[in-house]
């Protein structure tokens, strides 16, 4: 397996939403680094959306020089502390002839060890020459934060407008605590403001102001990093059912409200038994929210296991700390209660690999007459992250792509409106951290070369 | 950014009115639409409409009721102290336009809800009859500032303790008999609400109404304001929360007020005089259990 790190014990941290992985010894991050530098094919080197040098971070960190190690880093990552944690780490991807034997380099862990133990002693404000071009960035997300490095690097006033009362998107009010603490990722965003660049919270773009707006103002561009702002409803029959929440919902109030409030009484309240369905990191950071509830929970997919689209760790960790998995199910309906009103169970049936028609084609078919009840007085639906425009306000001619995501030119990132860009969630499907902010980092390429 | 609270009055038991300095919001704002409270960081989010806004001074009004621990909180703020945050404004603006006579009727925090609308559509021109229905004279707000919006007010008290005894909606019908009412607003209880939509149904009169389903974010993030308009299921805070009434689904509407079982308990208590009816008709099975 990849390298494991020292967490806290599985009964302890399901009482707490303190962070699981307690990071790595720097005997295992020599060793390996070493272990690295035998390898010989280096097909990880290129991995990295965003082209961090891997084997050039990776020998600093081998020669003890963890300050180099994350200014290599941070060449290509604006947000080191936070990849080293969270990222999907395509580095780490199938393609490595290790994973074969599931002990494929923890790139990602070198770069959290490099991020952790790699701070400069003192970081000073950067003296950058100004180059008095206005860029506004509508969204304070990953792809939004890299724009706005790459761009106050070189000078151009950049203005990030976020409308939740913090900034950091979905690191912020989507990942939970015991993933990415909120102290990392407000340290990684200093880092940026250090840069010179200007952030404005509370601010709902499209209401508080528009786009033709942004550009009487003096704002030479305007780059759209607003994610997946809604969501598609879940068409099951009883989705409506009270007790029925959506990922976001459970999602928003385990990162805002006090975890010991949060603890004793949840808004909204969770009841005691509870089955989250939908595959991916949305479903299982629900799941493990509910754990530290002391609710009993089942996560339910119709993939395999092994299909199920997170890092192994995250979905290793959560069966420790008691999470139910019904892999190969499908949801059918909900089940209301005596009073019709609220939600008592989920009626499922199995699925499995058949060769229906007999043409050598194996898919995922239900298994007939597998009908089972999981009992759960909150269901709560992880999927359908997808983006509404309207309330952005910008009119009826931006052309969209056929998922209703905002298209852009795959070169210059540009929307079909003048002097806007977009770029991570809200242009594509990124289930990535560095994906995402890759998308950032081409658009805010793409911007510096048009205001130069 | 924080939000000085700039003045305070009690209007009623447990319903205070705040003014509070949010410059920018208040330039922006628009009748029918709606902001997210965080009264203390770590606290609970609330949908509070703004009932007055004062470009000039930057200030927006609220109106409170004090009946779950969020709003209580909020309305224990004194003058001088900051809110944490308010997210807005957010929701759809209600379409004003000359119509003609226009009824517009609100129960309990409603009206905090309906008097921007009502100043807006007479400054459009239109003969606007407010009705407001209260549990009594105690617990009426804003009556002055909705005197003031309307052509002409009626209020009715169930308890008969101020001007006519009765519900907003029985009103309703004399005025329809009355005169050619070409448009409604209604905001405040489900049961009135749906009275309203059945009355005016029958005349082919459009009405408005502003549903408020449990909001958690205000933004369209979260799903948790789904409401079944049209056969379609819509959201609230993004779609809304000013709906076109013979198009609401009302009993998937009651579903998605309370999603769980305490704010049940809570939610029925402030519906119109008929809430001892609902409670029993609405959850056999929680007072079974
Ligand atoms: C629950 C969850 C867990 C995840 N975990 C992982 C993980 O472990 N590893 C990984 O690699 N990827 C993970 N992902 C995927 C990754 O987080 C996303 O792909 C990434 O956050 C997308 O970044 P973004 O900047 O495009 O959008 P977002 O992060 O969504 O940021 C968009 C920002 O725009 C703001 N905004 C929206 N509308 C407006 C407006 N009108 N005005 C002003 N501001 C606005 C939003 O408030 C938000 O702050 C996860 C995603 C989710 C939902
Ligand atoms: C568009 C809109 C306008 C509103 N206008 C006002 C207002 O002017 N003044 C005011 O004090 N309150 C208003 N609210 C409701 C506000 O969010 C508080 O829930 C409400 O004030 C609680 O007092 P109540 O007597 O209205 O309780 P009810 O609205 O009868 O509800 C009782 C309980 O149900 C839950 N609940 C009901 N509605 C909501 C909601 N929308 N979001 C979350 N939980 C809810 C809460 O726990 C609340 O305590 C509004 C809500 C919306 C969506
Ligand atoms: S770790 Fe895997 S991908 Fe990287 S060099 Fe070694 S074998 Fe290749
Ligand atoms: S950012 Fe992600 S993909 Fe790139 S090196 Fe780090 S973990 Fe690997
Ligand atoms: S309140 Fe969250 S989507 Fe409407």
């Amino acid at each position: 397996m990849t390298l494991k790190p020292t967490t806290q014990p599985a009964q302890r941290r399901i009482r707490n939403f303190q962070e699981i992985s307690l990071g790595f010894s720097k005997k295992q991050m020599i060793d390996e680094s070493i272990r690295y530098m035998d390898c010989v094919e280096k097909s990880c080197d290129h991995g990295c959306p965003l082209g961090v040098d891997i084997p050039g971070f990776i020998r600093l960190v081998r020669e003890g020089d963890n300050v180099g190690a994350l200014a290599k880093i941070r060449e290509a990552n604006d947000l080191p502390a936070i990849c080293g944690r969270i990222c999907a780490a395509p580095c780490e991807g199938s393609f490595c002839a290790k994973t074969v034997d599931k002990n494929s380099i923890s790139v990602r862990a070198l770069e959290r060890y490099a991020s952790d133990h790699g701070r400069p002693r003192f970081t000073s404000k950067k003296i950058i020459t100004p180059v008095g071009k206005k860029v506004a960035i509508i969204g304070s997300g990953p792809a939004g934060l890299s724009a706005a490095a790459r761009l106050a690097q070189v000078g151009l006033k950049v203005t990030v407008f976020e409308i939740m009362p913090h900034l950091g998107g979905i690191l912020r009010y989507g990942v939970p605590e015991f993933r990415l603490p909120k102290n990392v990722l407000d340290a990684e965003i200093e880092e940026i403001r250090l840069l010179g660049v200007d952030f404005k919270t509370n601010f709902s773009v499209g209401q508080s102001m528009k786009l033709e707006q942004f550009l009487g103002e003096g704002y030479a561009a305007v780059l759209l990093t607003v994610g997946k702002n809604s969501v598609s409803l879940l068409d099951l029959p009883g989705a409506d059912l009270g007790g029925v929440y959506y990922a976001k919902e459970i999602l928003l109030a385990a990162n805002t409200r006090f975890e010991e409030r949060f603890k004793k009484n949840p808004t909204p309240s969770i009841g005691s038994k509870v089955a989250v369905i939908g595959s991916g990191q949305a479903a299982l950071d629900c799941s493990r929210i509910c754990l530290r509830l002391g609710r009993d929970v089942t996560l339910i997919f119709p993939e395999t296991l092994e299909d199920f689209p997170v890092y192994p760790d995250d979905r290793d960790d959560s069966r420790e700390e008691g999470l139910k998995i019904e892999a190969l199910s499908k949801p059918l309906s909900i089940l209301a209660d005596s009073s019709g009103r609220f939600a008592a169970g989920v009626q499922c049936v199995r699925m499995d690999f058949a060769d229906a028609n007999g043409s050598g084609k194996w898919e995922i078919k239900p298994v007939p007459a597998s009908e089972y009840l999981v009992e759960a007085q909150t269901v709560i639906w992880a999927g359908g992250f997808k983006i509404n425009i309207a309330p952005l306000a910008m009119g009826p001619h931006l052309k969209l792509n056929e998922s209703g995501s905002i298209w852009v030119d795959p070169e210059t990132a540009q929307t079909s409106l003048p002097h806007l860009y977009g770029a991570g969630d809200a242009v594509a499907n990124f289930a990535c951290v560095a994906e995402a902010m890759a998308s950032g980092k081409k658009a805010a390429m793409s911007l510096r070369k048009a205001l130069r | 950014m924080m939000f000085k609270i700039t003045n305070k009055q009690i209007l009623a038991k447990d319903v205070k009115r705040l003014d509070v300095k949010a410059p920018l919001i208040a330039s922006r704002v628009e009748p029918g639409q709606f902001v997210m409270v965080i009264t203390t960081e770590g606290g609970d989010w609330i949908p509070m409409p703004i009932a007055e806004a004062d470009p000039m001074r930057g200030q927006i009004t609220f109106i409170v009721q004090e009946s779950s621990p969020a709003t209580i909180q909020l309305g224990h703020l004194t003058i001088g102290e900051e809110i944490f945050s308010i997210i807005g404004p957010l929701g759809q603006a209600a379409a004003i336009a000359k119509a003609g006579v226009v009824v517009c009727l609100a129960t309990g925090v409603g009206t905090a809800s309906i008097l921007p609308i009502c100043k807006a559509l007479k400054k459009a021109g239109n003969k606007v009859v407010g009705i407001i229905g209260a549990k009594s004279k105690g617990s009426l707000t804003l009556e002055p500032q909705m005197r003031i919006a309307c052509s002409r007010l009626l209020i009715a008290t169930e308890d008969g303790s101020y001007e006519r005894r009765g519900l907003a909606s029985e009103m309703l019908k004399d005025i329809l008999a009355a005169e050619v009412v070409r448009l409604v607003y209604a905001a405040g209880s489900v049961d009135m609400m749906q009275t309203v939509c059945h009355l005016t149904r029958d005349r082919a009169i459009k009405t408005l109404v502003q549903l408020r389903p449990a909001m958690s974010c205000g933004m369209g993030f979260c799903g948790s304001c789904r409401v079944r308009v049209e056969g379609k299921v819509v959201l609230a805070c993004v779609n809304g929360p000013l709906f076109d009434g013979h198009s609401v689904n009302f009993e998937h509407y009651k579903m998605r007020v309370a999603t769980s079982q305490d704010d049940e308990i809570l939610t029925s208590a402030h519906s119109e005089s008929d809430a001892t009816r609902s409670i029993t008709k609405f959850f056999p099975g929680l007072l079974g259990k």
